[in-house]
């Protein structure tokens, strides 16, 4: 078929005109017309319904299909980070937190607006002022109920209590979020990294006995703690690592500050492991037992089976895997027991 | 109340000597972790590289010590402060030592990062010292100073110093967290070669102590009578309130704020051997650091395998205690 100029100025004038619509409509932040114009547009890519409904602790909550406008409140900031969001307000993390993150985290983590220093004192106002689509949140219990309708009547709500497992929470920041790809790359490198570990180091983890200590900046001075919980439990659930743990519908044991005298009460242990920073220094605020004569006096630290481990976080997939990287890189340092 | 005679003081000066020695003794025995007698005994006279002596000698002793130091600091303070102020329930707080060395410490944590109780403990006496001076300051008038003023002054300025901390402390969890055993009263992990630069402060003030008492027994009957008797009241307070600050300051620069010790320790001296400031003054030097220590041993067993922090055990242990003293005894007068 052939054109005359007349017409071809005609037909470019109506792609052009057609784009700039497109263009327009993109730009433009109402959901609906985006979801709708993306529709027209694609024949082949998956879309994202336009709601969704998601159960969480808070209940069956309908929250959009692919929310583009994310508010973290709490502990699903940095799960949320992890698999790749992008929030446009967060709660504070502490800086020493922050530094643990990789690069590209620290500056989505910078990007966003800072909603309040801790999880409990979110500054609403700002928070309604970003018109997020999508609230993710978990705090206590008792402080969720304080502000519940609150945040409701900014955007849908997704809330978790404290005591949602880390695999579960990972899974379900994933889906309310709409990043369920990114999560299971990560699934997939967990999987074959304890499979890995169960395999190389299996004849050093059967028959040997671990524990986990460790202080925190919150530690009373002159006390430590069996951690129990954290990093350590998972090498202990899923690696199968003989760490003690508290008995059942007790506290976990890293609740208890134990005084710097009972360090000696480490010596039945085969292997101590205890925090490292990413150079593998003693942790700052576990420094003060690694100074202590009974520390340098303990079987497993002569023997040079006391092993730094970094635990960058215990509530994603990308933190844990770092861990189970700096747990095999230790467990490989292990010298033969004589 | 029958006033006990020269030698039934003795008496209970030394049988108090005595108490505070079987404690110490009881300090170093008794923790969190079963030790055996006779590795106590081998900790202290035969070291070696045993973990149990280990933790005899680096965390055990210097607990004992820091108690009894600290101890002994809070009772005579405590008895000095109600001598001069002539209020049974007055306490180094009231003249903003408390105040002073808290504030000191959350801006040495809150502010300049510092986060070991070794660098913030200077902090708290250098506040303890400089608030005491500004109340002493604020309440010294042009007819000299006056003990009412001076503890009107230190109870408004330790009112604006808490205000200004607990501010500070909501802009900073981190800095309130890294504070709250300090502010809880502890004697662990404070290690001797940060306590011994405070002794002298503390030799100096107890010599103050006992320079003053006299004086100030003969300012418990009226400033009158002390005139007349020779006292230089201006100079007897300045003494008293210098030797106070050291002790108090110190002791909470060390310790953190324990507050029934001063309170409670010279009601029981004074209770023992009756108005006579010098006498209250040695047995409070040797109460204060018995209390200390008990209640630091029972911190460290009711509650195993963790531990309750002396400050804390201090008070559960010492309210009642004054409180079933007071109703067995008329309350003692200066």
């Amino acid at each position: 078929m052939t054109m005359n100029p007349l017409r071809r100025r005609g037909v470019a004038l109506a792609a052009t005109l057609l784009s700039a619509t497109f263009v327009l409509t993109a730009c433009g932040d109402d959901g609906e017309d985006s979801e709708s114009a993306a529709a027209k547009t694609s024949t082949t890519a998956p879309v994202a319904p336009k709601t969704r409904t998601v159960k969480a602790d808070n209940g069956s909550i309908e929250i959009p299909g692919d929310p583009q406008r994310v508010a973290t409140i709490g502990n699903t900031t940095l799960p949320f980070l992890d698999v790749g969001g992008e929030p446009i307000g967060l709660t504070a993390e502490s800086d020493s937190t922050v530094a643990l993150l990789p690069e590209d985290q620290q500056a989505r983590y910078a990007a966003a607006t800072n909603l309040a220093p801790s999880a409990d004192e979110v500054d609403m106002e700002k928070l309604a002022s970003l018109k997020p689509d999508l609230i993710l949140a978990q705090i206590p219990d008792a402080e969720f109920e304080k502000i519940e309708e609150q945040l409701q009547a900014i955007a849908p709500t997704v809330f978790w209590g404290l005591d949602t497992e880390w695999k579960p929470f990972a899974d379900a920041i994933a889906e309310a979020s709409n990043t369920t790809d990114a999560l299971s790359a990560q699934k997939t490198g967990f999987a074959d990294k304890i499979a890995k570990l169960q395999e190389t180091y299996r004849e050093t983890i059967d028959g040997t006995s671990f524990v986990d200590i460790s202080r925190w900046e919150s530690s009373d001075p002159g006390t430590f703690a069996i951690a129990d919980i954290g990093c350590s439990e998972i090498a202990r659930d899923e690696v199968g690592m003989d760490f003690p743990e508290a008995a059942e519908g007790e506290d976990p044991l890293a609740y208890t500050a134990l005084p710097f005298e009972q360090l000696g009460d480490l010596s039945k242990y085969d292997v101590i492991t205890y925090p490292v920073d990413a150079e593998g220094q003693p942790t700052e605020p576990f420094a003060a037992v690694v100074e202590t004569n009974t520390w340098k006096a303990l079987p497993a630290v002569k023997a040079g089976r006391a092993l730094g481990v970094f635990c960058p976080g215990n509530n994603s997939y990308g933190p844990v895997l770092q861990y189970l990287d700096s747990l095999d890189r230790a467990l490989a340092s292990l010298p033969a027991e004589e | 109340m029958t006033v006990p005679g020269r030698r039934s003081r003795l008496l209970g000066l030394v049988l108090a000597l005595l108490v505070l020695l079987a404690l110490l003794v009881l300090s170093v025995m008794i923790g969190s972790t079963a030790i055996a007698p006779s590795v106590v005994w081998d900790a202290l006279v035969h070291p070696s590289s045993d973990i149990d002596q280990f933790s005899i000698r680096d965390f055990r002793l210097p607990r004992t010590i820091v108690g009894l130091v600290v101890g002994m600091a809070l009772g005579v303070s405590g008895a000095l402060i109600q001598a001069l102020t002539r209020n049974l329930l007055a306490d180094p707080g009231i003249l903003g030592v408390h105040a002073g060395a808290s504030f000191a410490v959350t801006v040495a944590v809150g502010v300049l990062g510092v986060r070991d109780p070794q660098g913030y403990m200077w902090f708290a006496f250098a506040g303890a010292l400089v608030v005491t001076l500004m109340v002493l300051a604020l309440g010294s008038t042009r007819q000299g100073s006056s003990a009412v003023v001076v503890v009107l002054a230190g109870v408004c300025v330790a009112a604006v110093l808490g205000g200004a901390r607990e501010a500070l402390q909501l802009t900073d969890p981190d800095a309130f967290d890294a504070m709250r055993s300090w502010n809880a009263g502890s004697i662990v992990a404070r290690p001797l070669d940060v306590v011994w630069p405070i002794l002298p402060f503390f030799a100096v003030a107890l010599v103050l102590s006992f320079a003053v008492a006299g004086p100030l027994n003969a300012m418990a009957l009226g400033d009158d009578l002390a005139v007349a008797q020779g006292v230089h009241l201006g100079r007897t307070r300045v003494l008293a309130i210098i030797a106070l600050t050291l002790l108090a300051g110190g002791a909470t620069a060390i310790a953190g704020p324990i507050v029934l010790v001063g309170l409670m320790v010279p009601h029981v001296a004074r209770w023992i051997v009756g108005p006579h400031q010098r006498w209250i003054f040695a047995y409070s030097a040797l109460l204060g650091p018995s209390l200390l220590l008990a209640s630091d041993i029972l911190g460290r067993v009711v509650m195993h395998p963790g531990e309750i922090p002396v400050g804390i055990v201090t008070a559960f242990v010492g309210a009642p205690v004054l409180i079933a003293l007071a109703r067995r005894n008329k309350a003692s007068g200066l």
